[in-house]
């Protein structure tokens, strides 16, 4: 670990003004990322500014604007508070139910929401600073392009970079169309669709997100749904728990009679980004539900994956993933 | 004065327990010394070539900083001391990924971590040797006489003759021992004697090799080593970090504390090898083996061979007219493997009872009669006569407590929602042997409260040491366990065997009793009167009014145990459940039936064996270290990557003795656990599968994309 100051903030505009001013500083909310990686000598800010005792933890419902009865989640709110809020078991239990498939107990109880949606990949290529690595080293190279790449990117990948973005969360917020609330050094309030909050690699796969340095996520906005009777995350891995996903599926699905009203669909494991389906929410709208119309979106979608080396599965998985996802979801949650 | 009852075989409470859930158990970085100085080490970031240069100015100006140590300013060690794995720092010559390089020590673990990454070093690279696949086919016969090719008749015909066999290839992959407690060491010197507090399962053997590597005399070194968190081989033979922490400190002439990071830990304390193990068997129509073949390749470092004996099991399990066992192994950059639980046995076990398992669907057998059908008289390896062996009985007594009945013989037939559930069985097997060992027993008395200390240089795993010689002395004494302190972990006390190969129960328990005996004995000589029944030491301390006694022994085994073949056996069964859409699996139940001779604690001795049953499910299901067949580095180097199964992945483990008195293997008749607890579990987990899916998974472990 590198020497660095660290200041706790007692507001979210010093918090904001603190980092503006430094290019090399970083906010530290429950750490359990960042620490990691500073440990690890991957992450080398000079400075932390401890925003984890500001008041922006609170979960409420939204009374007006964009999203008005939705609800709003604070961005320091924890992610066991989250998961377990009477507000987001009972309209978004989607939402829940990926919080709670990812890491562990003791992570969530630090983690927070903001802090969730900024997690680094975990390609080992980008832990080791030995290897190369775009993202952390820009012109160093891909290692894992060419390397052990079993828990990599099979949609939207570049020459660049191959990792998987990790949250389960975030994959859950992506399949609700939620939108990231930041404040920026201004003062100016921004709101941006969680599509566009995450980026694919491309040239610059340094940038994991569209947050620019000195913005702090406030809150995270969910729009009023009806998915909350019709939804299921299904996590795949290699073990029950604390394990990151091969690949997981968000689904929701708003039905009449069996006909599909809505379907929402996105991916974890298989992307830079979660990777919403839209290819297979547009089969499935206005179709029965039936296994049939699920296997049809399933494999709409993956058809354009494009595996690595040792990641072929993932193509085969992900299809069967978003069926029975998709069952599950019809279900209400049950096998 | 009345009876104590016995508390051998009863399930008494871990007499370490307290201290341990408290805190108050000293592990190696927690022993109290004075301004202690903090190293770690640099590594190499290239597999194969030497360095050039090591450009340390900027660490050298870092804060709080103390010394920078390479092999150009280390002191000369000799490389053939008994430290394991070399990485010395005694040349620039670089052998695997990951190898010691040098040494920071400073003020603190942070500025001497934040120093190391200062340090920049140039090498002369080489293409490094590391992947096996390219490399298995220049595998070259062993050094080790011991892993020589063992014949017996001919196979090939056998094979060539034989309707029913069974040829495949089984691949285990690289294994981490992972133990909680990183490897840690404080080195203390004073004057030119060195006390290094440092988990040992061999605390003997960690003192002379450490000793004979820094050019000492074995009395110079102290090894403390009180509690050890957690070792499966990893902390039996000792490797670099131990002297280099000695290095440090008498460089800086300060006590230093050195402990490697979880992520080193990869690439500096050994490993389990990469086997792949190829298994033909052959059998006449009724189930009768006519053939058997284990043929091992694997992977040693570039100067220095180890090989797990992979074909053990195969040795003693089956009677077969025809064998054959073989090894061939490839140097490679990679550090130098070790001892992991059930050390070849684990992982030949899969591939011998997962290709039993294939023979008995083939032959239209039950799995558990086929097994029978084979059961040898006598050791087929060396025609010794077992010691006791219990094979038989654990396979039908589990078959009958874990419902084997239920089992269908055709896979897929057990559909259970989305789930296919399937069973499988599997049998394991591990020696049994008792090893010289000493032991020192002194009581006190204060009027009519007796008190013993009981001292050796034995170790406690988190096994159960300490309990179980508590237990075996109170009994031998005549004193209630409260009254019996056990002293252990420090090579200042009589010399032990280790805690390895499941040789530490057996050799420290009949030491400690073989100790009790003689005491008792001499206090009956001494009293000069004779007894129509012995009195118990105790009872003779307080009738002859002595406050003071004490004896020692050194303890061997039988003379006659050597006429015997003796091991452990037991039957392991596995039920899963695999995900039909997403191949994920669950141990839904896991039971081993072991027969390994008395049982001194039934808790700690269950304990054993479903923590061996877990990381054989750890082994069946999750744990790979995969290396970048580039660069010859470990990318699964955290607890993230390198998975153990959770709580949520198996369901209810049971562990169930079978009553076994073996006079032959040892005074106590003690056989040994820690080992069998582990090696037939990924055979039977794999039975299990391939009984649910139909799918036969012979590369572990078995992650959801292999069953797909």
């Amino acid at each position: 670990m590198r020497a660095f100051t660290y200041t706790r903030a007692k507001d979210a505009t010093s918090a904001i003004k603190l980092l503006a001013e430094n290019p090399n500083a970083k906010f530290l909310a429950g750490g359990t990322n960042l620490l990691d990686l500073m440990k690890e000598d991957v992450e080398r800010p000079n400075a932390l500014i401890d925003i984890s005792e500001l008041d922006l933890s609170e979960i409420k419902p939204i009374i007006n604007g964009a999203n008005q009865g939705g609800i709003s989640l604070g961005g320091l709110g924890k992610n066991t508070d989250s998961a377990n809020h009477l507000l987001v078991r009972q309209h978004y239990p989607l939402l829940s139910q990926a919080i709670l498939a990812g890491a562990s107990g003791q992570i969530r109880n630090m983690a927070t929401n903001g802090g969730n949606l900024l997690q680094r990949t975990r390609c080992p290529y980008f832990y080791e600073v030995a290897m190369p690595c775009n993202k952390r080293e820009p012109g160093t190279g891909c290692g894992a392009r060419e390397g052990i790449n079993r828990m990599h990117a099979i949609f939207g990948w570049s020459e660049h970079c191959v990792a998987v973005y990790p949250s389960d969360m975030a994959v859950a917020l992506t399949a609700l169309d939620a939108t990231v609330i930041v404040r920026s050094a201004n003062g100016q309030q921004r709101s941006i669709p969680i599509a566009d909050f995450y980026r694919l690699p491309g040239n610059e796969p340094e940038k994991d997100t569209n947050l620019m340095h000195g913005e702090l996520i406030t809150a995270i906005e969910l729009p009023k749904n009806r998915f909350a009777e019709q939804s299921y995350y299904l996590k795949v891995r290699d073990r029950a728990s604390y394990a990151f996903a091969l690949v997981s599926v968000a689904a929701a699905l708003e039905i009449e009679g069996n006909t599909i009203k809505q379907a929402r669909i996105a991916m974890g494991g298989v992307a830079h980004k979660p990777w919403r389906a839209l290819k297979a929410e547009q089969i499935l709208v206005g179709k029965e539900a039936t296994e049939a119309t699920f296997k049809r979106a399933a494999n709409a979608e993956m058809a354009d994956a494009k595996p690595l080396t040792h990641n072929a599965f993932k193509v085969e998985l992900g299809n069967r993933s978003i069926v029975l996802a998709l069952q599950m979801a019809v279900n209400g949650g049950k096998a | 004065m009345k009876d104590i009852p016995k508390v051998t075989g009863t399930p008494i409470n871990r007499i370490d327990g307290i201290a341990k859930v408290t805190g108050k158990a000293p592990y190696s970085m927690d022993h109290p010394v004075k301004n202690p100085a903090y190293a770690i080490l640099i590594k190499s970031t290239i597999a194969s070539g030497k360095i050039q240069e090591i450009d340390a100015t900027a660490a050298e100006k870092a804060p709080g900083v103390i010394a920078i140590i390479t092999h150009q300013n280390a002191p000369k060690l000799n490389v053939k001391g008994g430290l394991r794995g070399g990485a010395l720092l005694q040349s620039p010559e670089i052998e695997f990924f990951g190898q010691h390089i040098g040494i920071v020590v400073a003020e603190t673990f942070e500025q001497a971590r934040y120093a190391s990454r200062l340090i920049t070093v140039t090498y002369d690279k080489k293409e490094p040797k590391v992947d096996f696949d390219n490399l298995a086919d220049q595998a070259r016969l062993p050094k080790d006489k011991e892993k020589a090719d063992a014949r017996r008749g001919d196979v090939q015909k056998a094979l060539s003759q034989a309707t029913y066999k069974v040829e495949e290839v089984y691949e285990t992959p690289i294994e981490h021992h992972h133990p909680m407690e990183p490897h840690a060491t404080i080195a203390e010197w004073n004057g030119d004697h060195v006390t290094l507090y440092n988990s040992a399962q061999i605390v003997n053997g960690a003192q002379t090799a450490t000793a004979a590597t820094l050019n000492l005399k074995p009395e110079q070194v102290r090894i403390v080593s009180p509690y050890i968190g957690g070792g499966f081989g990893s902390k039996g033979g000792q490797w670099a970090n131990l002297a280099l922490a000695a290095v440090a400190a008498k460089y800086v002439n300060r006590p230093v504390k050195l402990a490697l990071t979880r992520q080193q830990m990869v690439n500096s304390v050994g490993l389990r090898q990469h086997n792949r193990q190829k298994i033909s068997l052959a059998a006449t129509a009724d189930g009768k083996l006519t053939a058997l073949v284990h043929e091992t390749t694997t992977h040693c470092a570039i100067n220095d061979e180890f090989i797990e004996p992979c074909g053990d099991c195969s040795k003693v399990m089956y009677d077969t007219p025809n064998s054959l066992i073989t090894y061939r192994v490839v140097p490679m950059n990679l550090i130098l493997p070790t001892y992991t639980r059930g050390p070849g046995k684990s992982t030949g076990s899969f591939a011998l009872e997962s290709a039993m398992d294939e023979l008995a669907y083939k032959l239209k057998m039950d799995p558990i009669a086929f097994r029978i059908k084979n059961e040898p008289d006598r050791d087929p390896s060396n025609g010794k006569p077992w010691s006791s062996r219990a094979m038989v009985q654990c396979l039908q007594e589990g078959a009958k407590a874990f419902g084997w009945e239920n089992r269908k013989f055709e896979p897929r037939q057990n559909q259970q929602g989305n789930y296919w559930v399937g069973y499988g069985v599997a049998a394991g097997t591990y020696p049994a042997h008792q090893r010289p060992t000493s032991a020192l027993v002194k009581l006190k008395r204060t009027g009519d409260h007796v008190a013993a200390t009981v001292e050796l240089a034995a170790a406690d795993l988190g096994t159960g040491t300490y309990t179980i010689l508590t237990q075996t002395a109170a009994d031998a004494l005549g004193l209630p366990i409260q009254n019996v302190n056990v002293i252990i972990g420090d090579s200042d006390l009589p010399p032990a065997a280790g805690a390895v190969g499941s040789v530490g129960a057996a050799s420290y328990a009949n030491a400690v009793n073989d100790a009790c005996v003689k005491l008792t004995q001499e206090l009956v000589t001494k009293s000069g009167k004779q007894f129509f029944v012995r009195p118990t030491a105790a009872q003779l301390m307080r009738s002859e009014k002595i406050t003071d006694f004490q004896t020692r022994v050194d303890s061997k085994p039988p003379e006659r145990a050597e006429d015997y073949s003796s091991h452990s056996f037991n039957a392991n069964f596995a039920e899963v459940a695999v995900n039909k859409s997403t191949g994920m699996i669950r141990v839904n139940r896991f039971l081993a039936v072991t027969g390994a001779g008395t049982i001194l604690n039934p808790k700690t001795a269950r304990s054993q064996i479903i923590g061996g049953n877990v990381w054989g499910i750890g082994m069946a299901l999750t744990e790979e270290s995969v290396v970048d067949p580039r660069w010859g580095n470990f990318v699964t180097r955290s607890l993230a990557d390198y998975h153990v199964p959770t709580n949520l992945d198996i369901g209810q483990l049971d562990a169930i003795f079978i009553n076994e008195k073996d006079e032959h293997v040892n005074t106590l008749g003690v056989k040994g656990i820690g080992e069998v607890g582990i090696v037939a579990v990924a055979a039977a987990v794999a039975n299990a599968v391939f009984n649910a899916t139909g799918k036969r998974v012979r590369e572990l472990p078995i992650t959801p994309d292999k069953v797909l």
